[in-house]
Order: C-alpha cells, then sequence, then structure tokens
C-alpha cells in the first residue's frame, strides 16, 4: 500500500529553504529510517506530514489521503520531537483522553493507556505527573502515546535521542513487535541502530532528497567489511588488494576495511582472506558480510 | 495482542470530551485549586462585606434619595427595584469581576501547551477546529460553575437574612447567571485567540490589557473626531457593560446581542489564525 508519497515538496522558512522540491515515494512494511545531518529538513518533513506546518509547495498524501484529512485521524501517529505532556495532569489521563478522541470508549480507553504504558515498562508511573518524570521517562511515556489505537503508521523522530543503552534496545524491541501491523518512519542520527531495524533508508541533506535505498536488496556487488585489531594497516591494505577477484579495496576508518566484489554464491573470497590473515598471524576484530549504514551513505 | 480498529468519533464527541477534560484539568490540578481558593476568597469578602452590608444600606429609603440627588434621578433608578436588595450590589460587582477573572482564568487556553507541544499531541487526533471549540467550551464550563458557586453562597447569605426571599431569589440568581455567562463569553473567545499567538498565559494577558487599552483610545479618538459614530463603540467586549449597571432581571437581556455578535466574530478569526498557525 502506498504509505506516504510526497511530490516536489518544498517548505522555505522566510525564504531560506528547508525543504527542497523532495519527491518521495514509500511503501508500507518494514520500518523506513530518515537519515541527515542536523538541519538537513528531517523534523520539516515530519511536521508537514503531521500537519503541524503547512508545505510552502508541492503535494503530499499518506495513506492515499490529504493531510489533515479526518480519515487519517488515528492512522497517523507519531512521536513529535521535544513535544511533552501537559505537567500538571497525571499521565494516565493524558493517555486515556488522547485514547477517547480515537474513539475508544470509557473503561477500554483506560486499558488501552494502560496497555500502552506497559508496551513501554512504565506502568507504575502511570498515576504520576509528568513533570517527576526523568527526561528517558518522559520519551518512553511519548512513545506510548504514539502506539494508542494501533495505528498504521508511526512516525518516530529521534525516539533514542538521550535515552540510555538499556532502554534504547528496548524501544528497539517495541518499533520490531509492532512492525506486524503498523509501519515507523524513524529519523535518527544513530545509524547503527537504524541498521538494526530499517529496510529502507532515505537520506536527506540541505533539505534535498540524496538518497533512497534499500539495506538488504541484492545487488551485482557485494562488500566484505574487516576490522582489524592491532596489525600493520598499509600491510593489511597492500595484502588485501592482492586478493582475486575482487573490484576494490577502501579503508574507511584506521582499522576498517571494505572489500567491493562482484557477487559471488560460494566462499572463496572469504577463504583466501582467512588465509592471508593466517599467513602473516593478523588478528581481527569482525568480519561482516555488507556494509554498514555509515559506509553505504558516506562511502562515494 | 489484538488490533482493534475505531471509528473516528464526531466532531461534536471530540469537542465534548476536549471541553470536560479542561474542565476536570482546571478543578484537579494544584494551580487550578490555587486559583480557585483565590476566587472563592475574594468573593467570600465580596459578599461578607459590601453585598451584605450594601444591602442594608440601599433598603433604606433616605439612601435611595441621595443617590438620586448625587447622580440624577434615572442613573442608577434601577438599583432599588432589585426584588432581593442584596443582587443589587452582587450585580455590580459581578458585571465588572467576572470579566476581569475570565481574562486572568482562560489566558492559558493554548499558549503554554502550544509552547511544549502537547497541541501536537491532540491534533493528531482531532481537527483544529474541535481543538479551538473544545477548549473554548471548556473554559466557558468552567466559568459557570464559578458564577453558580458566587450564586449559591449570595443566596445562602440572602437566606440567613429573611428566609421568605428564596423563591425571588432564585429566579433572579438564573437570570444573573444567563446574563453574566453572556458578558464573559467575548472575554473568554478574546482569550481563546490571544493564547494561541501568545508564548505563556501571562503574555497573553499583557495582551488583552493592551488590545484593551489601545481599542478603547482608538475608540475614544474616533468617537471625537465623529461624534456620530457611536457604533464603534461595540466593537470592544465590555462596551455594554456600564450601560448594563442601571439594568435588572429580564431588561438586561435587551444588551445580550452585543456580547453574543462579539463573541462570533472574534471565534471566527480565532479558528482562522488556529488553521493557519504552526503547531
Amino acid at each position: 500500500m502506498n504509505l506516504i508519497h510526497c511530490k516536489q515538496l518544498s517548505k522555505s522558512y522566510n525564504g531560506k529553504p528547508a525543504l527542497d522540491k523532495v519527491d518521495i515515494s514509500l511503501v508500507s512494511g518494514a520500518p523506513i529510517a530518515l537519515v541527515g545531518p542536523n538541519g538537513a529538513g528531517k523534523t520539516t518533513l515530519f511536521s508537514i506530514l503531521c500537519g503541524y506546518i503547512k508545505p510552502s509547495a508541492g503535494e503530499v498524501t499518506i495513506l492515499g489521503e490529504a493531510i489533515g484529512s479526518p480519515k487519517l485521524k488515528g492512522l497517523l501517529s507519531a512521536l513529535p520531537q521535544d513535544a511533552q505532556l501537559d505537567p500538571d495532569c497525571s499521565i494516565v489521563s493524558q493517555l486515556k483522553l488522547f485514547a477517547e478522541l480515537q474513539g475508544i470508549k470509557g473503561k477500554a480507553a483506560k486499558l488501552e493507556a494502560m496497555r500502552v504504558l506497559e508496551l513501554v515498562d512504565l506502568v507504575n508511573v502511570a498515576k504520576a505527573r509528568p513533570k517527576s518524570l526523568s527526561h528517558g521517562m518522559s520519551k518512553r511515556v511519548s512513545i506510548a502515546q504514539a502506539l494508542i489505537g494501533s495505528p498504521k503508521l508511526v512516525l518516530l523522530d529521534e525516539p533514542t535521542a538521550g535515552l540510555d543503552p538499556v532502554n534504547t534496545k528496548k524501544i528497539r524491541q517495541i518499533v520490531r513487535e509492532q512492525s506486524e501491523h503498523t509501519t515507523f518512519v524513524i529519523s535518527s542520527h544513530n545509524l547503527d541502530e537504524l541498521e538494526k531495524l530499517c529496510d529502507q533508508v532515505i537520506y536527506l541533506e540541505a533539505g534535498r532528497l540524496k538518497q533512497s535505498l534499500s539495506i538488504h536488496t541484492a545487488q551485482d556487488v557485494d562488500y566484505l567489511t574487516l576490522i582489524m585489531k592491532k596489525a600493520d594497516m598499509a600491510a593489511v591494505h597492500q595484502a588485501l588488494l592482492g586478493l582475486t577477484a575482487i573490484t576494490k579495496v577502501s579503508q574507511s576508518a584506521n582499522n576498517q576495511f571494505i572489500i567491493e566484489y562482484p557477487t559471488q554464491s560460494d566462499f572463496t573470497l572469504e577463504q583466501q582472506l582467512f588465509s592471508v590473515l593466517a599467513q602473516h598471524q593478523w588478528q581481527y576484530k569482525s568480519i561482516m558480510k555488507g556494509r554498514t549504514l555509515e559506509d553505504t551513505l558516506f562511502s562515494s | 495482542m489484538n488490533n482493534p480498529t475505531f471509528s473516528s468519533p464526531s466532531a461534536l464527541s471530540h469537542i465534548w470530551l476536549l471541553a470536560r477534560f479542561e474542565l476536570t484539568k482546571r478543578f484537579n490540578s494544584r494551580s487550578g485549586i490555587v486559583a480557585l481558593i483565590a476566587f472563592i476568597m475574594v468573593w467570600s469578602v465580596i459578599l461578607i462585606y459590601p453585598v451584605k452590608e450594601a444591602a442594608s444600606i440601599i433598603m433604606q429609603p433616605s439612601f435611595k434619595e441621595f443617590m438620586a440627588a448625587v447622580f440624577g434621578p434615572t442613573t442608577l433608578d434601577q438599583l432599588f427595584n432589585w426584588k432581593v436588595a442584596e443582587f443589587a450590589v452582587f450585580w455590580v460587582a459581578a458585571l465588572y469581576l467576572f470579566p476581569l477573572f475570565s481574562i486572568f482564568i482562560s489566558a492559558d487556553q493554548f499558549s503554554s501547551d502550544k509552547q511544549r507541544g502537547t497541541l501536537r499531541f491532540i491534533s493528531l487526533r482531532v481537527s483544529r477546529n474541535s481543538l479551538f471549540l473544545g477548549r473554548f467550551i471548556g473554559q466557558i464550563l468552567i466559568q459557570s460553575i464559578l458564577i453558580l458557586l458566587t450564586l449559591v453562597a449570595a443566596i445562602a447569605l440572602i437566606m440567613s437574612r429573611d428566609s421568605s426571599l428564596l423563591l425571588p431569589a432564585l429566579n433572579t440568581a438564573m437570570i444573573i447567571f444567563a446574563s453574566i455567562l453572556i458578558v464573559v463569553l467575548p472575554y473568554i473567545a478574546m482569550m481563546a485567540l490571544l493564547s494561541i499567538i501568545a508564548n505563556s498565559a501571562r503574555q497573553a494577558s499583557i495582551f488583552a490589557v493592551i488590545l484593551w487599552i489601545i481599542v478603547s483610545l482608538i475608540i475614544t479618538l474616533v468617537n471625537v473626531q465623529f461624534p456620530g459614530f457611536n457604533v464603534i463603540g461595540y466593537l470592544l467586549p465590555g462596551s455594554q457593560l456600564s450601560d448594563m449597571v442601571n439594568t435588572q432581571g429580564i431588561a438586561a437581556f435587551a444588551y445580550a446581542p452585543i456580547p453574543l455578535l462579539q463573541t462570533v466574530v472574534i471565534l471566527l478569526i480565532g479558528r482562522m489564525v488556529m488553521q493557519r498557525s504552526a503547531l
């Protein structure tokens, strides 16, 4: 199903473009990553999709509906960046209101509020007021809010910014579990995390769409990412270049090499690589099939 | 886990849910309770001293003659026609105090929530029209309760003097309730509008003060320049209050079209601003 469709979408603030003629077409399914440096236009894009601001030009549809359409209420949900609940009302009363506004009535609304709090492991603070929560906890409550009524599309703007590793993992787990019936679009600077969750990646830079790629699609070329322990990196590089049937070897970090080669079904390359390592007694830290998202986005 | 799909409720039920939440929030939160206590204390003082004392003075014929001599025979004559004397003083106090209270109590319909991003959670679920009207109606409910509270207290005060006045007191109280509620409507609407523009409740109140002063000045200037152009006075909420002091009972409703019309106009402008503002 066509999830989000943007055509020549532009937004400028006082003549300065934040989004510049962006064309995006996304379909429902696995989580989608939205990546880009600070000021690339990620939050602007999310704000337009949520109807918080109006685009200067271009068209957008979500699930085939125009933004702000009553048909989208309850289908589209979001974790807006830096949005906070009312500090003076109990968390459960506010989540219950949201559930009621989505059409869940009476006791079921309270149960739904408790269900989403359970998902983020915060049932024990249901009666507390948002001002008594830590940053990480309020973030999780905001994520719980986005899951009310099991919407079709959830936009998460920096869901794990400021969270500790345990909670980050927890959020990842929730996204994975809910992905069966909900498509998540996640903006984040944490590429490792997005790599673990997402298949499709959209890369924005200076308001323009730079890349839109799928991490797991089969291609003609394949990559091996080799991370070494202590060794003479120049010598390693030289030795790797001596491998047969490779296209390119690049050093993406001090101790990290990316070997590009035509897709093959057997393990000749790996076998060659291990014999080279064994021959020189070089210890490696990890060998990964493919490239990290960081290398994929910034290699060229 | 079940995955129920729910049909989105109508705009009317959205408005009702939001209004009800405003009401419970006002009387549940600590700041709301503090404001309520302040309100009760101010009104207790008004009821115990001016209302109770003045009622006994008004009932003396010599006072009526004195007022007629000072202000002229028709300026405040209606003050002496109230069936229950306490309500004569209550009416004058309420006419000026409730608009003032309503400005401060309803100053934060949107500003803080907009600053914090709380409106973003709500606007994903309801239309901006419903959000705007829901909050506005919530404030009307809050003001209704406050007016009712003071009226009940006033009736209790009257009963302590003369219990035979119960029926006329109830009758008058109902008319006063409706009149005062209509009087405060444009004030609440104006604060709804200003609180969308303002960044905080305090700023919204400051905007209100500035707006009232500037518009009053403009009205005065226009009236000096074009003496026949009195209608412009009705642009400002509350412009009819000084005339309303010398009315009583049903006659006060003759002024109702002014605040009602002002409310409709302010709400239409507010709705437009709400639709256009970035949340």
